[in-house]
């Protein structure tokens, strides 16, 4: 079971939209049920990343990040999805 | 117009957690998403509505009165409830300008994109909600739907210009290419951060002045955790309001429990937009992307990771409800809205340069007006959210909130709307005026792009 957060400003609005997309990638590669995803605020990110395999963010890395994170900008404008599909999915391994 | 305005009043009738599911259904047939997907979408809203209704019934019916007694123990006059943003984006789709928003402010995007007053394609339909408050807002002043919404489209078109000129600020600083945040409540400080900037200049010796705000992450961190904060605040309130122990704790825990849940609840709705944003996205993606440069309009939450920003966002929550107790005039008890403070920073760190003292100092100056501004127009908010039948705790307690309910461009054109039809000519020709001051940039652009090829 990997465990993936998912942060953005508010924890509410961008993170949600790059959740949805990230899990449709990973039940689209048979990861359906080996994962569970958090949403939270990218303040929260530095306290909260140690009991979490990868972060994936829709704003900025803010400093004292524990574990592997990764930038989902691109699932809000649709450019440049296939690389961070290709990282998620080697995270995933 | 108005036979259309009276059949969405009609839905309207039927409150927001039974109307947004409706309407939100329908968009996504039309705009071709498949049935069943547009009814969950559409049934997911509902849930969101009914959830933030729960939640912020449970603040004001645990704050509401600690609060009261609050104000009669020591006279603070903190007696209006900072409800937050998720309320109010709530209660701005509950509104009659917010039904038909959405449509609407994508015309505007096509029609400002087809006469080149903006660059922008604003994908982030979530955020139109900033324009529907505005509108809902000046509807309840003119007493006029469609005034509200003339309202609503004049401020996207000030919104937009101003996230096309902040647009190489957001590239180089808060290193976004090809990214506008043209948004509705980080927009509305950007100008104010300019005029603050250049004052600061001109100051012998301050302008010299910057902090370094590196270390600040790790020791106010504390001040971004919600349920922290929440729980804090609550076990303060209820000491200051005379309460025994075993309600002090009460009150702690479901403060920590409000401020952990709004979010949650908001997250449902924004679930239930998201087929609605992606088609649409998709729709103006595909027919406007080759027109020169171009920039995707998203949320300002993708700059809130800025290090200066949430530092200086962090060290303003304890400030900024220092400043409410001691301003005079102020009546909001900043609270929900605490966590959205980085919001007003995502512009104004790209015009202050990264400057720690100067961000502060913008900081300071646009919480206090702000407070004063959602003092000013909690009646109004008040209003406008039982209009959206919103389940307020108590009648004498009024709401408001820091965004949008102290955003200084919302209050200049709901306030502009008191003087009549000419504050809304004031309000159309400034609008009016930065979009063709835009357009020559851009076509100046655009000449210099082909010059150079």
């Amino acid at each position: 079971m990997k465990r993936i957060l998912l942060a953005c400003g508010s924890g509410v609005c961008t993170s949600t939209a790059a959740r949805v997309k990230v899990e449709k990638i990973l039940d689209a590669n048979g990861y359906k049920g080996q994962y569970k995803v958090d949403q939270c605020k990218i303040a929260e990110v530095a306290s909260k990343s140690g009991d979490f395999d990868f972060v994936i963010a829709t704003t900025m890395k803010p400093d004292g990040v524990k574990c592997p994170f990764l930038n989902g900008i691109c699932f809000l404008t649709g450019v440049g999805v296939d690389k961070v599909t290709k990282e998620i999915l080697e995270l995933m391994k | 117009m108005s036979y259309i305005l009276s059949f969405f009043n009609f839905i309207q009738g039927l409150g927001a957690t039974v109307m947004m599911p409706i309407i939100i259904c329908i968009f996504g047939i039309i705009l071709g998403t498949e049935k069943g997907k547009s009814l969950r979408a559409g049934l997911t809203v509902g849930v969101g509505f009914i959830g933030l209704n729960l939640v912020i019934g449970a603040l004001g019916s645990n704050l509401g009165p600690a609060v009261q007694q609050m104000v009669t123990r020591f006279g603070l006059h903190l007696s209006v409830i900072d409800v937050g943003w998720p309320a109010a984006a709530a209660i701005a789709f509950a509104s009659t300008v917010g039904m038909v928003i959405i449509p609407v402010c994508l015309l505007v995007n096509i029609v400002m994109l087809l006469t080149n007053t903006t660059q922008t394609i604003d994908v982030d339909i979530w955020d139109y909600w900033h324009f529907a408050f505005t509108g809902a807002l000046v509807a309840i002043v003119t007493g006029s739907q469609t005034l509200g919404l003339v309202a609503a489209v004049l401020n996207m078109v000030i919104i937009m210009v101003i996230g096309d000129y902040t647009a190489p600020g957001v590239e180089k600083t808060l290193g976004l290419p090809g990214v506008s945040l043209p948004h509705g409540f980080s927009g509305a400080y950007a100008p104010i951060a300019i005029v603050i900037n250049k004052i600061i200049d001109l100051i012998p010796g301050v302008n010299k002045i910057d902090i370094n705000m590196d270390k600040i992450q790790e020791k106010f961190g504390v001040f971004g955790e919600p349920i922290i904060v929440g729980s804090v605040l609550g076990i303060i309130i209820g000491a200051v309001a005379g309460y025994d122990i075993s309600k002090i704790l009460q009150l702690g825990i479901t403060m920590g429990a409000v401020l952990v849940l709004i979010p949650r609840m908001a997250s449902l709705l924004m679930e239930g937009l998201l087929p609605i944003s992606d088609a649409a996205s998709e729709f103006i993606n595909k027919h406007f992307s080759n027109r020169g440069k171009m920039y995707i309009g998203l949320d300002s939450a993708v700059g809130v990771g800025h290090p200066l920003t949430l530092s200086v966002s962090l060290i303003l929550v304890p400030l900024t409800l220092l400043i409410a107790v001691i301003l005079p005039g102020n009546k909001v008890l900043p609270f929900a809205d605490l966590a959205v403070i980085p919001w007003m920073f995502v512009l104004i760190t790209p015009v202050v340069k990264g400057n720690g003292f100067r961000a502060l100092i913008n900081g300071v100056v646009v919480l206090a007006f702000g407070l004063l501004i959602a003092t000013n127009l909690s009646p109004l908010i008040t209003t406008a959210a039982i209009n959206a039948k919103y389940a307020l705790p108590s009648n004498a307690t009024q709401i408001s909130s820091i965004c949008d309910g102290a955003n200084p461009l919302t209050w200049a054109i709901v306030r502009l709307n008191d003087l009549g039809t000419i504050g809304m000519v004031i309000i159309a020709v400034v609008a009016i005026g930065l979009a063709l001051m835009n357009r020559r940039r851009i076509l100046k652009e655009a000449a210099e792009l082909k010059l150079a090829q």
